[in-house]
């Protein structure tokens, strides 16, 4: 199926050559066709959940399996091949705090430059805080460079196997290189000789060889080698060290040579001399740059004028030895062809230089020792690899190759989408710092905000697409929010998507979500998780969590609904034993009257309930008398209903009965008659709610409050009854 | 680039994983809110949850966890409620009926799936509905094989059986016309899933229908001043009113200054800008960005993935393709999944 994009004729927007063809990936269910329908869903991030439903197979029902239908989840990882998923999960977690750190660092820049204090000399000197950033990064993709130079211990050892860098932390080093060290600049050319000694040997396929990799296979040799001057391998593999300027390794393969051997030192004298000779000439090459590592041979000179006439003066020496009579006295033709192409390299013989290197950047870079040692402009650097890149063509899916041409192009666009072709959103959203660093124009281009990508910048939908990558794994997806709150425009939307949609059972997981709320102020979507918490929990039995829940998100609209329910199930049963169950939600709602109206009578009515059961536990009639209190409260609060006048008063008929001693005054009783009074006449009223009392309680609690009413008014003192009190 | 052996260490890879196995039968599904929980209908009106063994690994296997008869006849499509209402999921069955299911514990009893209500519709089938949270209230969306559209309203937050119907219109721009008799295929219901409720409720509609008025899919916005539903934009060019839709999908909106709607008809799948014009008397300004074509035949359904960047869409070619925007904002097929 060719790629289809959008018909030019119908869109608005003209047919871009740019777009690709689509990837075809291949999904393995296992099931046998026809399928009736496929149905698709996206779950977090970039994982989509397929399913495939089966047509039934009359013919034969359930023929090899049972199954209806199957459902897939498909991770769309993009990008990071080379690492496996555990490394890119510990580059991911490693590298927040470089880019947290740096995006704070930025904020207060941009805090400070509002403020015009100071701005320009803190935008000079940004490139060094990217410096620091781009150091962290490099550290966390590797352990440093595996040097192919090193001078180690055993004799037969020329390059070191360390742990195998990777083409990530190349690409990123490179990067460092010509966007942020500014120091770098002055010496660019040995800076790429450094880097092509660390990381030569990724450079190597299946269709490409390097020295490195000729290096390799001539140390597995070494051992088995008894006249190593004889093979011509070790002479290749030492002109084509020196042509990338690994000294070291070129004078120590010399000093292999078997003229050095005590028994043949005698015979072998003018030859071992002119080893020597070359080998000491090796180690004092004159170097553009400020220094090299300790014990690395080579002289170096910082300032143009210094290297230039020590250049000629070794040049001259070189020149001189050329011409000595001594190579007609070497008797070992070997030894006289090897380390006269030694001498050719080091003359800059752009033919030899082309045929002892491999690699089209291998060849760049010998032309940068030997022969153009002050290229220093892109452009230069460009032109030179672009011949070099004719002599020694790359194979297409050299990872290099692209990414090089867009730095030396100085084109952004391609080298971010080399960086996302190859390595994936994590590099992107990452080296977006390097390509900025010190770049007005990728800058511009990175940061200004595009109607086509919704009003974001490049920048922000790299940092949005990086942060989905997260979000598709339970274990990354924590950290996801540091990039999206690094998004100012569309960040904090996504993020909200992202956490409503994480789910809520798990205390321990819906407390970080919350704590992911509180920290970037989502005031809205965490009341929706508590929320979302406080309804699974209710409707599920735990009506307890439910309101604590509903409680935290401040729902006072379902906060009122659970009231009213209590409310009504209270009006239902009074004297229902299931209260015990409702008495702690009551308690839960608390008695903040403004949650809910009904409240404020429902911790009466529970409190009221309480000290009846004490009294019917026969306990003494101090427990009667609070009873009672609690009765007179809530029969003179207006929040009481109507309906619950006669439950209470009928509940209440033992305490009106009290064998002691009447436990209300007479004002109290006139109270509770006007109530029963009142009742009495809303009874008949249209529409009256009538409890589901027996149809004597109302005459009987009448009987009860006229009792009580006459106990009281027989133990009343004269001087207490008001009505009784005649004046002076 | 690319092509040799060295390419294919940087491939991108997809990596799939089977979740579970579904019972014979089983003839549509739908994931909840959070991915754990998968609800399944099929063919002999049975309706089936399965859930994640590990609910705390996202990726986990899932189990069938409970399994009933919802109706005497398949049940067409399932669809979750929203989280903030409870478990429950709402199921179209083939004789047209609509039900509303849902998890609760009461009382003593434990914890089932508990039929809490029955939408009743006299000779028209329910052919797609969709649920939208809208300030405070939940909204259900129900379009019906005589092309009516109804509009429910949750009157409790607590109880899912209280639903009021707040309108019911048909999906044409001139509602003053009568149409005959209208026989639909199917229909497809897309709300505006804003979460912020700054912004009126609004969903598109599109009906495969034999009458080329009610196809076309429009954009219906609640008029909260005169309490009605109202037809803000038809979502195709004059010479396409009559296509058929097939499916349609709102993306979601993470801060984008307009709306990205996607059309599935007869002519491929259309991609629509919708922006908000203040100064336009509430009218929508709409602009077709693309016209994408890849399934062979109907598109089955689209789906927006989180951040509204990419539509993943299925059809009859049994592929699912994935369609992503490009930095000109050129839209473009950027990933096809094949069954192998």
């Amino acid at each position: 199926m060719p790629s289809l994009v959008s018909d030019p004729g119908e869109s608005l927007v003209p047919f871009s050559p740019q777009v690709g063809e689509p990837v075809v990936y291949p999904l393995r269910h296992g099931l046998k066709p026809p399928f009736t329908r496929l149905s698709i869903s996206w779950s977090r991030g970039n994982s989509l959940r397929v399913a495939f439903f089966k047509t039934p197979n009359e013919a034969s029902p359930s023929s090899d399996d049972e199954t209806g239908g199957k459902v897939l989840e498909v991770k769309l990882a993009e990008g990071g091949g080379e690492t496996d998923e555990a490394q890119r999960r510990r580059i991911a977690y490693e590298s927040v705090s470089a880019f947290a750190h740096l995006q704070m660092r930025r904020n207060s820049a941009d805090s400070l430059s509002r403020m015009s204090y100071g701005s320009s000399s803190y935008r000079a000197e940004w490139w060094q805080h990217v410096m620091e950033y781009s150091k962290q990064i490099s550290s966390i993709l590797g352990a440093p460079k595996a040097s192919s130079s090193s001078v180690i211990e055993d004799p037969k050892t020329v390059v070191k196997l360390e742990e195998e860098p990777t083409c990530l932390k190349a690409a990123w080093d490179l990067m460092e290189i010509f966007y942020v060290d500014k120091q770098a600049r002055a010496w660019l050319p040995e800076r790429l000789v450094d880097w092509l000694a660390g990381y030569d040997g990724l450079l190597s396929g299946p269709v490409d060889s390097t020295i490195y990799s000729k290096l390799l296979s001539l140390q597995k040799e070494l051992v088995n080698l008894q006249v190593i001057e004889d093979e011509p391998k070790y002479w290749e593999a030492m002109s084509s060290a020196l042509a990338v300027g690994w000294l070291d390794i070129v004078v120590k393969l010399l000093r292999l040579h078997g003229s050095y051997k005590l028994d043949q030192l005698g015979n072998r004298e003018t030859e071992n001399g002119l080893v020597e000779a070359v080998a000491v000439l090796v180690s004092t090459m004159p170097r553009m740059r400020p220094g090299l590592a300790a014990q690395k041979p080579g002289r170096c000179y910082d300032t143009k004028p210094d290297f230039f006439k020590a250049w000629e003066k070794w040049r001259g020496q070189i020149a001189k030895l050329d011409c000595s009579p001594f190579w007609v006295e070497c008797g070992h033709r070997p030894t006289r062809e090897g380390l006269w192409n030694l001498l050719q390299v080091m003359l800059g013989n752009t033919s030899s230089l082309a045929s002892v290197t491999c690699h089209w950047l291998e060849l760049c870079i010998s032309h940068f020792l030997y022969v153009r040692h002050f290229t220093m402009s892109l452009e230069a650097i460009h032109s030179l690899a672009q011949k070099c890149m004719q002599l020694k063509p790359p194979s297409d899916s050299q990872w290099l190759t692209g990414l090089m041409f867009g730095i030396l192009e100085e084109n952004t666009e391609v080298v971010l989408a080399e960086c996302s072709r190859v390595f994936g959103p994590w590099m992107v959203t990452h080296a977006i710092e390097l390509l900025t660093a010190d770049n007005v124009q990728a800058d511009f281009l990175l940061h200004e905000e595009r109607y086509n990508l919704g009003g974001i910048s490049i920048e922000e939908l790299h940092r949005i697409v990086y942060a989905q990558v997260l979000s598709s794994h339970a274990l990354t997806w924590p950290i996801a929010p540091v990039y999206l709150a690094s998004c100012p425009k569309q960040g904090f939307g996504l993020l909200e998507i992202l956490l409503y949609r994480q789910p809520v059972q798990h205390d321990k997981t819906l407390l970080k979500n919350l704590e992911i709320c509180r920290l970037y102020e989502l005031d809205n979507i965490s009341s929706c998780l508590k929320k979302i918490t406080g309804m699974l929990h209710w409707k599920h039995g735990k009506k307890g969590s439910g309101v604590f829940w509903l409680q935290q998100a401040q729902d006072d609209v379902r906060l009122n609904r659970i009231a009213q329910q209590l409310f009504e199930f209270v009006g239902k049963s009074v004297s229902d034993d299931s209260f015990k169950q409702w008495e702690g939600l009551i308690e839960l709602l608390g008695s903040e009257a403004s949650t809910a109206g009904g409240l404020e009578f429902l911790h009466k009515y529970k409190d009221f309930k309480k000290s009846l059961q004490k009294v019917q536990d026969g306990k003494a009639s101090d427990a009667a008398r609070q009873a009672i209190e609690y009765l007179i409260q809530l029969m003179k609060n207006p929040s009481t209903p109507e309906r619950f006048w006669l439950p209470l008063l009928h509940d209440s008929v033992n305490l009106l009965n009290w064998r002691e001693r009447p436990l209300m005054n007479v004002s109290e009783t006139n109270l509770l008659l006007s109530k029963l009074q009142e009742l009495s006449l809303a009874r008949l009223r249209p529409g009256f709610c009538d409890s589901h009392l027996p149809p004597q309680a109302l005459s009987s609690v009448r009987l009860a409050l006229a009792t009580n009413l006459g106990r009281a008014i027989l133990e009343l003192k004269p001087q207490e009854d008001p009505e009784f009190r005649t004046p002076y | 680039m690319g092509g040799s052996q060295e390419h294919q260490k940087f491939q991108k890879a997809a990596m799939e994983k089977t979740l579970v196995n579904l019972k014979e039968g089983s003839i549509c599904c739908s994931w909840n809110y959070c991915g754990q929980r998968l609800a399944s209908g099929s063919s002999d009106g049975g309706l089936s949850i399965y859930d994640s063994i590990d609910p705390t690994t996202p990726s986990s296997s899932l189990r069938l966890t409970s399994s009933w008869k919802a109706h005497e006849r398949g049940v067409e499509k399932v669809v979750w409620v929203p989280p903030e209402y409870g478990d429950a999921v709402a199921c179209i069955c083939n004789d047209g009926t609509l039900s509303l299911w849902e998890e609760t514990e009461e009382d003593t009893q434990p914890l089932t799936w508990k039929l809490c209500k029955l939408f009743e519709s006299n000779k028209s089938q329910a052919l797609d509905l969709q649920f939208g949270v809208c300030l405070t209230s939940l909204k259900l969306v129900v379009a019906y094989s005589d092309g009516l559209v109804k509009v429910y309203e949750l009157l409790e937050p607590l109880e899912l059986n209280m639903w009021q119907l707040q309108a019911q219109f048909q999906n044409v721009t001139d509602s003053t016309s009568r149409f005959g008799k209208l026989a639909c295929l199917s229909a497809s219901v897309a709300w505006n899933q804003q979460r912020n409720g700054s912004q009126q409720s609004s969903f598109i509609l599109g009906f495969n229908s034999d009458l080329p008025q009610f196809n076309s899919a429009k954009v219906w916005e609640f008029d909260e001043a005169h309490q009605r539903w109202l037809s803000v934009a038809e979502l195709a060019l004059p010479e396409d009113k009559g296509d058929r839709v097939y499916a349609v999908a709102w993306a979601p909106n993470i801060g984008r200054p307009y709306e990205v709607v996607a059309v599935a008809t007869c002519k491929g799948i259309a991609m629509w800008h919708l922006v908000s014009d203040s100064d336009t008397d509430g009218r929508i300004s709409k602009e077709k960005v693309a016209l994408l074509s890849g399934h062979d035949g109907e598109v089955w359904q689209l789906e927006w993935d989180m951040s509204g960047m990419t539509l993943a869409s299925t059809g009859g070619d049994g592929v699912v393709r994935l369609w992503q925007s490009n930095l000109n904002g050129v839209w473009h097929e950027q990933a096809a999944l094949e069954s192998s």
